[in-house]
């Protein structure tokens, strides 16, 4: 009976312990420093993430994040792998390529609705309102970049051979663009475009912006991604992620918010003048959220699948690559 | 001699190889962080002929470039061996001129001279030029006294014989430099390529990056590691042939 008695209270006291255990594990989980790796170094592009990290979304919700700025040598979905980085960003070509190789990443919300890769030319010299006008150009193009999937897209719906277009090989020297070697130079709107503008102007040159998208190409941008091991093991600290960060460019994209998003910006920018900051935060603002209803982080199907068929029928992935599966919209 | 140099490349690079696919069986990485072999296979088919051909350009600039570099270090060393107050001049502006990181003046190049083959021919010789700056100043500043000395004596010492008494008393040592120095040529060159131009294997390498395709980077290694093993064990065979010539005078 003592014997019993004894086993039983030991049981009694290993199951509250594990209990105890699982409590604070199950805590800890959501507090475990984690890192954000971001796909490009700081600027407008990525207002919203750092709005997160310095005023306190990611901590509210629970969460240990580290925002890491990005450059041409990271590659989130890699680390993503190697468990360096928990979430990042990558843009779409990168996922459908990581997918097309069985990479375990997936998609959980889309941070631009509105590709900024753009097309920068000269007004006083050409107005380029259909696909036909690219004909006979000189347009740059960075070799083995999305831009070229891109606009060997463009140049395939509009029946463009490379005889009848110039593609001119482009790096971040703008001086070929300046010096009129090249007709049409590529930028991203809410970064490049604006101080490359501003510095035209002042030159007496004004330009124009050619947008895939008003030719039917919609190649999706940046998007928020995770592994599939994470959103299968910790679903509550994904969930809490893509809620707060979402809710961060909300926050960060809100006029009212303008001069403390600038601020934030500053912080982590300290290269970029105040007003090229200012139009690069309005430019950004009307590329992640294009109409006020629409709720950041909404990932466009459809939008996907084009830029799956696009990266097929360019030869960037051996077959078509179904994104369905790899795409889980947390957003609300 | 260059057997030897491609057997033990091929050693390294199949070591190289072997250990990233380790890692990928071991980790359970996918082909997208580390390509598989049958990937790997497939790449080296398909790239074979305009990767050899680009490795093949960029070890022509890379030549280039090392005689360029070994001749202007042979001027500057020449020069700056002097004790007098150009020698020191001349010293002190090539060590600060290589202050610079080449990253941070190559879009000056770039600007000045396009993202064409001078660029690159000016970028590999600026990389590979100091080490081999360096070494060759402290050759010509050694002196060999005991045979300078009796020249000295004589009154018949001039600075192409005291040149000369250097350069065939540390033959061996100039020759091991040369040759190491076309390491520094060839990835001279790849930086070039990389940062300011629109050809060679250096330019390829950067593409894939941007597709993040590690099959053709492993691929565009093989070709940049085996041409440069050829190239040094010619160098090295010049050497040896050099130093046999020199000894029968």
């Amino acid at each position: 009976m003592k014997t019993l008695r004894r086993f039983l209270q030991k049981a009694a006291w290993s199951g509250l312990v594990t209990l105890c255990l699982t409590a604070l594990l199950s805590t800890s989980s959501l507090a475990e420093p984690l890192n954000y790796r971001l796909k490009w170094l700081f600027n407008a592009s990525v207002v919203g993430d750092i709005y997160a990290d310095v005023h306190g979304y990611f901590t509210e919700a629970g969460l240990d994040i580290t925002v890491k700025p990005g450059g041409p040598e990271r590659d989130a979905i890699k680390e993503l792998e190697l468990g360096q980085a928990s979430f990042g960003v990558a843009s779409a070509d990168q996922v459908i390529r990581a997918l097309s190789k069985g990479a375990p990443v997936v998609v959980i919300a889309q941070i631009f609705q509105v590709n900024p890769l753009h097309w920068m030319y000269r007004t006083e010299n050409m107005s380029i309102t259909q696909l036909n006008d690219l004909k006979n150009k000189i347009i740059g193009v960075t070799f083995g970049g999305n831009d070229e999937i891109i606009l060997r897209t463009l140049m395939a719906m509009g029946n463009i051979s490379e005889e009848d277009a110039t593609l001119f090989s482009v790096r971040y020297d703008y001086n070929p663009f300046y010096q009129r070697k090249v007709d049409l130079w590529p930028v991203y709107l809410n970064s490049q475009a604006v101080f490359l503008k501003k510095k035209m102007a002042e030159n007496g040159e004004a330009v124009s912006f050619f947008n895939p998208a008003d030719h039917g190409v919609q190649f999706v941008s940046n998007s928020v991604v995770t592994s599939r091991k994470m959103i299968t093991e910790h679903p509550e600290v994904v969930n809490a992620f893509v809620t707060s960060l979402c809710k961060a460019w909300e926050a960060a994209l809100t006029p009212d918010n303008m001069d403390k998003a600038i601020e934030t910006l500053q912080q982590f920018d300290k290269d970029t003048a105040l007003d090229v900051m200012t139009e690069q935060l309005e430019v950004t603002r009307r590329l992640i959220k294009p109409t006020p209803e629409m709720a950041i982080g909404t990932i466009d199907l459809k939008a996907w699948q084009q830029t799956a068929q696009i990266m097929a029928d360019q030869k960037q992935t051996p077959s078509l690559i179904s994104v369905t599966d790899a795409i889980i919209p947390l957003a609300k | 001699m260059l057997l030897r140099r491609i057997f033990q490349f091929f050693i390294i690079y199949i070591l190289g190889i072997s250990l990233l696919l380790g890692l990928k069986y071991v980790l359970n990485l996918s082909n997208y962080v580390i390509p598989a072999p049958i990937e790997l296979f497939t790449t080296a088919r398909d790239e074979f002929s305009r990767y050899f051909y680009e490795a093949l350009d960029t070890l022509s600039v890379a030549v280039i470039g090392q005689v360029i570099s070994v001749c202007l270090a042979l001027f500057v060393g020449i020069v700056g061996r002097q004790t007098t107050w150009f020698g020191s001049f001349v010293k002190v502006a090539a060590y600060n001129f290589q202050a610079y990181p080449i990253v941070a003046l190559a879009p000056i190049i770039f600007i000045l001279l396009g993202d064409g083959f001078i660029s690159r021919l000016l970028i590999a010789a600026m990389i590979c030029y100091f080490p081999l700056l360096l070494s060759i100043i402290g050759i010509m500043s050694e002196p060999i006294k005991d045979i300078e000395h009796f020249y000295q004596i004589t009154g018949r010492i001039r600075w192409q014989l005291e040149v000369k008494i250097r350069a065939f008393e540390n033959l061996s040592k100039l020759t091991t430099v040369i040759a190491g120095s076309a390491t520094l040529a060839m990835a001279g060159t790849i930086v070039a390529e990389f940062v300011a131009a629109n050809d060679g294997i250096g330019y390829s390498i950067r593409i894939a990056l941007y597709q993040s395709n590690l099959a053709k980077i492993l691929v565009a290694l093989f070709f940049i590691g085996i041409s440069l093993s050829l190239y040094q064990g010619l160098l090295e065979w010049l050497g040896a042939s050099i130093k046999k010539v020199w000894a029968t005078l």
